[in-house]
Parts: C-alpha cells; structure tokens; sequence
C-alpha cells in the first residue's frame, strides 16, 4: 500500500485518503422510540398520559392478542387529541371538543 | 385345688344331712364325691376328721365315680344310702389339736426348718376348722403368731453404726423372707382367705396382714425408715455419679415401699428432694464448665439414664415427676443462659447435629421452645445486618444472601422439625434486616438478576437458573421498596434486550411471569411491553428489508431498527449527533416507512442506544469492529483525515462532551486501539489529538470494542433512584388524597401513622410533611383554622 509513504511526506497535514476506505459501515443497529404526534401529553378526559391506557381501560385491563392494550389515540379537526375509547364516550353526552368548542369530528386515528 | 360341685348332676348321691343351718354349710349340704373315698375311709390316720364330717372331700375324679354308677344301670343291686344314724361329732380336743399342728408347721416355716406335716394335711386342717366355725379363732391365732414373729426381726435392724449397704442387705433379706412365708403361710391357710377373710369385710387377707404387721412394726419404725431411705437415696446418688450399684437390690427393696404403700410419702419426696438438689447444683455446675454443645449432650444422657431408672427400679408414677425434674433443674434454669452462650456459634457453624438435640431438648421444657425461636430470630437479625449493612460487601451481598437463607431454611427443616413458627420467624427476621438499609438490597438483587440472565452466563444450566430465580424471587419478598428493583430491573432488562445480550428468552419469561405472580399486572405490564417491542420490531425489519429492495442508489447496509415504545422503556438522554450522510438517508426512509405503517406517531432516535458493524482494512488485514454508534461516527471520521484533533471530532459529531471522551478513551486507551492518542495518556485533554493505528493486530478477526462505563453508571444510578423517588412522591400524594377524602378531616399524626399503612415503600416523616404542604399549596386539603394539627379535605 503506498499509504505509509504518503503519510510520511505529509505527517501533519489533514489528507484526504485515496478511494479505499479505510472503514466500510457494514451493519447499523438503530433505536427509535415512538410517541403518539401529540401536542398535550394527557387526555384531558381521563387525565392520563395518552400514552399509556385511559383509566378505563387500565381498570379492565382490557388485552388484545399480544397482550397489549389496546388504547388508541384520536385527533379531531381541531387538532386536540384523546384516548379514543374516552372521546367516543364523551361525544354520546357532547358532540363538542372538550378543549375548544368546536363540533366534533375525527381528524385521524392512531395506529 | 380344684373342686367341683355339680349339685344337679349328683342328684342320686345327694343326700340331706341335717347340718347346722349357717349359709356356709348350707351350701355344703351337698353330697361331693371324691377318687378317694375308699383311701378316706382306709386310713382315718392321716386324715381323722373325714369320717366324722360326714362328708366326701371332692377331687376331680368325681365324674369317674359318676361313670361307674352310670355305667351299670343293668347291675342287680341298687345302692341305696341312708342316713347317719346319729350325728358326727368331734372329738373334744380336736381344736387344741389341730391347732397345735397348724402353729407348729407356722413356727418352722418362720424359722425356715422342716415340718413334720404335709402341706396337705395342713390345708385340710384350716379347712376342717373353718368348717367348724372356728375360723375366727384360726385368724386371731395366727395373727398373733405373724406378729410375735415379725416383732422378733426388728432388733436387728436398730443396732448401732450398720454399714448403710449391709443394712439394705440385710432388710432386703428380711423382706424376702416375710414375703416367701407368707406365701407358704397363705397356701397352708388359703381356705381361711377364701371363706373367711371374704366374708368380713373388715379383715385383711393373710398376706396383707402380713404386710401390715411388717410395715407397722418394721418399717413405720422411724430409724429405720430413715436408714432405708437414706440407704436407697444414696445408693442412687452413687449410681449417678457413675458407679455401678445392684439394681435388683435397689429395685426389689422400692417395690417393698411400694407393697408397703409408702413409697409416695416415706421415699418419693425425699428422692424427688435430693435430685433436685444434685442437678440444681450440677446444672449450675456444668454450665460454667461445659461448652453448650457438651452441655446439651450430658443433659440428653442424663435424661437418658433417668428413664432408665424408672424402667430398671423406680415405680412408673415417679417418672413425670423425676423428669420433669431433671428437665427443669438443667435446662429450665438456664434457658438463657444455653441461648446466649452457644446459640450464635451452633448457628453460625452451622452444628446441625447439636441444633437437633438443642430443639428437642428445648422442646421438652415450657417455653423453651419461645425463647429458642426469639433467639433465632434475633441470630438472623443481627448475623443479616451485618451482611446487608457493609458498603464494602454490596458486590457479594446478594450470593450471601441466598447462602445465609440456605443455611438457615436447612436448619429449620432438618434441626426444628419445620416448625412453622420458626419458618414464620425466619421471614420475619430476613424481612426485617433487609430493610434496614434502604433501596441498595432492592438495586443489588436486581443487578445480581441480570448477572445471571445475561448471555456468557455458562456456570449454570437452565434448571439451575430457575432454581436460583425462585430464591431470588423469595428475597425479593422481602423487599420493602419494590418499585427500586423494577426500576433497576428494567433498566438492566432493556441493555439485555437492546444489545441482545439475553441468556435466553425462556428463562426471562419465566422471571417475568414470577415477578407477575408476585406483584401483579400493573408491576409487570411495562415490562411486558418491552419484550412485545422487540417481537414487533422484529416483523417491521422484515418488512422493512423487502422496502428496501425496492429503493434504488443506496450503500449496501444492512439496516435493523429497535422501536420502543415509550414509556414502557426507561427514560434516555436525547442528544442530537450528526450522522453520516448515508446513514441519515437510511433513517429518513425508515422515518417515512415506519409513518406510513403507524399514522398519528412520531419517532424519536435513540443516538446512545445504537451499535454497529464496521469493516475495518489495517496493514496486518480486515477486521470487523462491533462498536457502538458513537465510535462507529467517531471512527468513520479517519477515512478522510488521518489525524484530527478533539475539537475537530466534537464539532464534527456533536458528540456530548463527556460521552466523546468516554469514546475516544475506548478507541485508543482500552484493549483495542484502533486510534492512537498523542501525547498518549489515559484521560482525554482537550489538546489531544488522534490518529488512525495502521499498526493494529489483533488475533480475532471480529473485534467488540466496549463503551467504558463506570461513571456513567453511577449516574445512571441515581438517575434511577431519581426517578423512583418522583414516583413514589405521587404515590404518597395520591394515598394523602385518598385518605382525606374518605375522613374529611383528621390529625397530623393519624394522618401519618394512615399513611405508613398504606404506602408499601420506606418514608421519613418529613418527605410526608412536604408532600401535605404541597398539596395545601395546590388546595387539595387545608389546615384547620382553630387547629393548626388538623386537616380538612377540600372537594
């Protein structure tokens, strides 16, 4: 290789190495974490975090086949979002968003 | 002597003899026949008084008779009897005479010389004078007779300075003699004990005359009484001091005391006295001399050996006294004493065989068993303190742990017969010293779990590994501050997971569904979640694989992606690090695959979680470097510069300071040095600069280059405790809040001694005092105005 005798020309100088690199990324093992896109982190309804399980079902401990509960996330046209099982109970009483007034109507659900 | 009266079957021989009218001769009325009749009748010698009685003595040839009559009914001749002409009389002097025979044949009996008369003859003397009505006068004679005699004996036994053993000697003779008189005696006169006797109630039978007379004369005798007695008593004494001593002396003379019904009150006391005494003094003795377990085995033999005198000569009613005696003269008396002197060592040395005997000893005495198990209680106490308590000792702490309850389980089960009150004391003792030092136990058993969970782990197989789990499980019962393992727990479990470091996923569960068991869902249902992550992660990379194909102009990586969900993971720094351009096109198209998948989610990257492959060409050869991403940024640096400096590579990266120099310190100051430092040295300067190590050999071809992490964790470590300590700080709001609400209102202190039962983990009182003021502030309750002490729920 002629890297020795290039680097002993240009001992200090910051050189770019010749096309072969030196280190190839062969496997990357990545972590992320998800979140539900939320802007308030609890439900205003149950007053828990919309990312665990509203109140409800944390009480039955309501289980779906992986042993997850399944607790979704709603966003409404304003933009506010809930657990999806205390909006559906809410709007039987309310056909409102309970932070701002406007009439109800799902955006998106959670996934 | 058999007689047999058939008065039916007799019938022809029956003849009515005009016989005085008392029921006893009444009775007699009946004609009995006897084999010799003939001889009767022959010799009136030897038996004088029969003819003249009028009647047959019966044998048991009587049915021979019987036969030969009946045999013969053709015979010509009929035998017909008929009555006396006149009545039989006896001859005058025939009392005197009699009498006379009956005293002599007495008189050598008691002097054991040879009588002229056969027994016999003399039975059917008493019998002839019982017959006629002289049994009165044959008892009294007698008496006084039995009585002259046994007067005699008691000269001997007054005499001055007897030796104490030739005395017994000589009673116990004298004893045997009376009693094999008697015994003569009565056989002669058993017709009289037999009629007479039990027709008067008030009249003692022979042999108990006998006795009477011999305890009223000799042994109700107050000097001699006191020497038999002595006599007796110091026999045994010598017996347990260990010298060998005629039993069947010492036996025969008590069953004399028996017979003579005062053993109870001449000897019993006074024995029960005496052995009191001795073991008093030996118990006093012994303790001061003997180690405990000698101690014990000499109590076990003396009780031994006390069991065996009752069964060898003492009378069976004297055992519970004697006993309970023994028992509670050496050991009763010194419960404490045993207990404080040797119950530690045994323990501590772990003397199964003279922990046994110490149980069953104990068990023996009234509430030994009590303080046994106080002082094993205390034992573990004080012995689980010291292991719990020593900083210096955490790294050995848990195994000690499980080996001292091994210890301690063996011995309740083999030495305290499983006595459940022992196994509940245990408990409560472990329970009790384990939490005298807060939160590290709960963070150390943690910690050891995943020692023992994490792959490389090869000393144990999978059977043994649950084993040591369920002991494990039952330390962790003890645990006051439950939520400090799971925090830890977790924390350790999520390493496991992320870099793939678990032993094996059977035996995980298998913890998982203890810890389940043992707290419940809510204790476990994050955890739960996090092995759930890893399996959906699992399926999106594959699907994430078959996105790929499809794209085009991409470096070929080999790209996998952990998603967590969060929440049910711990908490992690997030740091924004700046990537290679490659890599951030690789994460955007996952970013956008992953949406795509899960409307309504956002992703956060987990830069300090990631770990990668490289492929390295040094001089010496390829290598793959397993490193983490950070190393993996740092290191891609060199394949444009040779050399760069600190600063440079910060800038470059983004690398939080002191994870850079943690970094930098693993590439060129650790095992493999794939970077060179200059100036070298171990800590990185901020002047320090790096270049890349052409040189570098290493015999492995796949090289794992560790992150150095000993201060970090110990932040982490308090970032956990941390965290625990937030949690538990809702905990005690929302359990002031709940108990408020249900009282309206209440005092300080009921408030709190209501909140230390309800709250699972340890408290000082004053984070109470500051969590009450907190939620004052924020008007969930407020202070009472005319009470400052008392507490009002505000709705």
């Amino acid at each position: 290789m002629s890297e020795n005798s290039r680097m002993d020309e240009n001992d200090n100088d910051k050189k770019e190495v010749s096309q072969e690199k030196m280190f190839t990324l062969k496997k990357w093992n990545a972590v992320a974490m998800w979140s539900w896109d939320v802007e308030c982190d609890t439900c205003a309804i149950c007053r828990v975090q919309v990312m665990d399980a509203c109140l409800r079902c944390q009480a039955e401990s309501k289980k779906d086949f992986y042993g997850k509960q399944d607790c979704v996330v709603v966003w409404g046209e304003c933009n506010h979002s809930f657990h999806y099982c205390c909006m559906s109970l809410w709007v039987k009483q309310n056909n409102r968003c309970p932070l701002c007034q406007q009439e109800w109507s799902i955006q998106r659900m959670g996934k | 002597m058999s007689r047999q009266r058939k008065q039916e079957d007799n019938g022809p021989f029956k003849r009515s003899v005009d016989t005085p009218s008392s029921q006893h001769s009444k009775r007699r009325r009946l004609f009995e026949t006897d084999e010799n009749m003939s001889d009767n009748s022959v010799d009136p010698n030897r038996r004088p008084n029969f003819s003249n009685v009028g009647y047959v003595q019966v044998g048991n040839g009587f049915s021979r008779n019987l036969n030969t009559v009946q045999l013969k009914p053709t015979a010509a001749k009929k035998i017909v009897i008929k009555n006396l002409k006149s009545e039989p009389k006896l001859p005058e002097d025939y009392r005197y005479q009699t009498w006379e025979k009956l005293s002599s044949a007495v008189l050598a009996i008691q002097q054991s010389k040879s009588n002229q008369y056969s027994l016999e003859e003399l039975y059917q003397a008493v019998e002839n004078m019982c017959n006629h009505k002289m049994a009165h006068t044959l008892y009294t004679e007698l008496y006084s007779l039995t009585e002259t005699h046994i007067c005699l004996n008691i000269e001997q036994f007054l005499a001055e300075s007897m030796d104490r053993f030739l005395f017994l000697k000589k009673m116990n003779e004298t004893w045997q003699n009376h009693c094999d008189q008697m015994i003569m005696i009565r056989s002669i006169f058993l017709y009289l004990d037999r009629t007479y006797v039990l027709q008067n109630p008030n009249i003692s039978s022979i042999w108990d005359m006998g006795l009477e007379l011999f305890r009223k004369y000799i042994v109700l005798n107050t000097l001699v009484q006191t020497r038999v007695v002595e006599g007796l008593l110091m026999l045994i004494e010598k017996e347990r001091h260990g010298d060998k001593v005629d039993r069947t002396l010492l036996k025969s003379l008590l069953r004399m005391l028996t017979d003579l019904q005062i053993y109870d009150s001449a000897f019993e006391q006074k024995f029960l006295q005496s052995t009191e005494r001795l073991y008093a003094s030996e118990g006093q003795r012994l303790m001061q001399e003997f180690e405990v377990p000698a101690y014990l085995t000499h109590v076990y033999k003396r009780i031994q050996e006390e069991n065996e005198r009752v069964i060898h000569y003492l009378d069976t009613s004297t055992k519970y006294q004697l006993i309970h005696t023994v028992e509670k003269q050496l050991l009763s008396e010194h419960v404490t004493n045993i207990l404080q002197k040797g119950l530690d060592s045994l323990l501590e040395e772990n003397r199964i065989d003279d922990l046994t005997l110490l149980y069953q000893l104990f068990s023996r005495v009234k509430n030994g068993l009590v303080e046994l198990c106080s002082a094993f209680n205390a034992f573990i106490k004080k012995r689980g303190r010291t292991i719990v308590i020593d900083p210096e000792k955490d790294k050995t702490m848990v195994q000690e742990l499980l080996d001292f309850k091994d210890t301690m389980d063996n011995i309740v089960q083999t030495c305290f017969n499983r006595n459940e009150k022992f196994g509940n004391s245990l408990k409560e003792a472990f329970e009790h010293f384990i939490n005298q030092r807060t939160n590290k136990p709960a963070e150390l058993i943690a910690k050891f779990v995943d020692s023992k969970l994490r792959a490389g782990n090869k000393e144990a197989t999978e059977e043994e590994l649950e084993r040591l789990l369920d002991k494990i499980m039952v330390l962790f019962r003890f645990i006051h501050g439950k939520d400090v393992f799971e925090a830890f727990y977790k924390k350790d479990l999520a390493k496991r997971l992320l870099v793939g470091k678990s032993a094996s996923v059977d035996s995980e569960k298998s913890m998982l569904s203890k810890l389940k068991q043992e707290c419940g869902g809510g204790f476990t249902s994050k955890l739960e979640g996090m092995f759930k992550d890893m399996e959906l992660s699992k399926d999106i990379n594959v699907a994430f694989k078959q996105h790929l194909n499809n794209a085009q102009d991409l470096i070929p990586l080999d790209m996998t992606v952990n998603i967590l969900t969060m929440g049910y993971w711990p908490t992690y720094m997030a740091m924004d690090v700046n990537l290679p351009e490659e890599m951030v096109k690789f994460q955007d198209i996952f970013k956008e695959f992953y949406l795509s998948k899960h409307s309504g989610r956002k992703l956060q990257w987990q830069p300090t979680l990631g770990h990668c492959v490289l492929r390295a060409q040094f001089k010496a050869g390829l290598k793959e470097l397993v490193v983490s991403l950070f190393q993996t940024l740092v290191i891609l640096l060199f394949n444009k510069y040779d050399e760069l400096s600190f600063d440079y590579i910060k800038a470059a990266t983004n690398i939080e300071d002191g994870e850079l120099r943690r970094t930098l310190q693993s590439l060129a100051c650790g095992k493999a040095r794939v970077l060179l430092k200059i100036p070298k040295g171990r800590e990185v300067e901020d002047n320090d600069k790096f270049r890349f190590n052409n040189e570098f050999i290493n015999k492995l071809y796949r090289i794992k280059i560790n992150q150095i992490q000993m201060k970090e964790t110990s932040e982490e470590q308090k970032a956990t405790e941390e965290r625990v300590f937030q949690d538990r700080q809702y905990q005690i709001d929302a359990a002031i809040v709940r108990i408020m609400k249900m009282r309206k209102t209440l005092s300080h202190n009921l408030l709190i001694s209501e909140l230390y039962n309800q709250l699972k983990f340890p408290v000082k009182p004053a984070d109470l005092k500051k969590r009450i003021e907190s939620l004052i502030d924020r008007d969930y309750m407020e202070r009472d105005k005319d009470n400052p002490n008392q507490y009002n729920y505000v709705a």
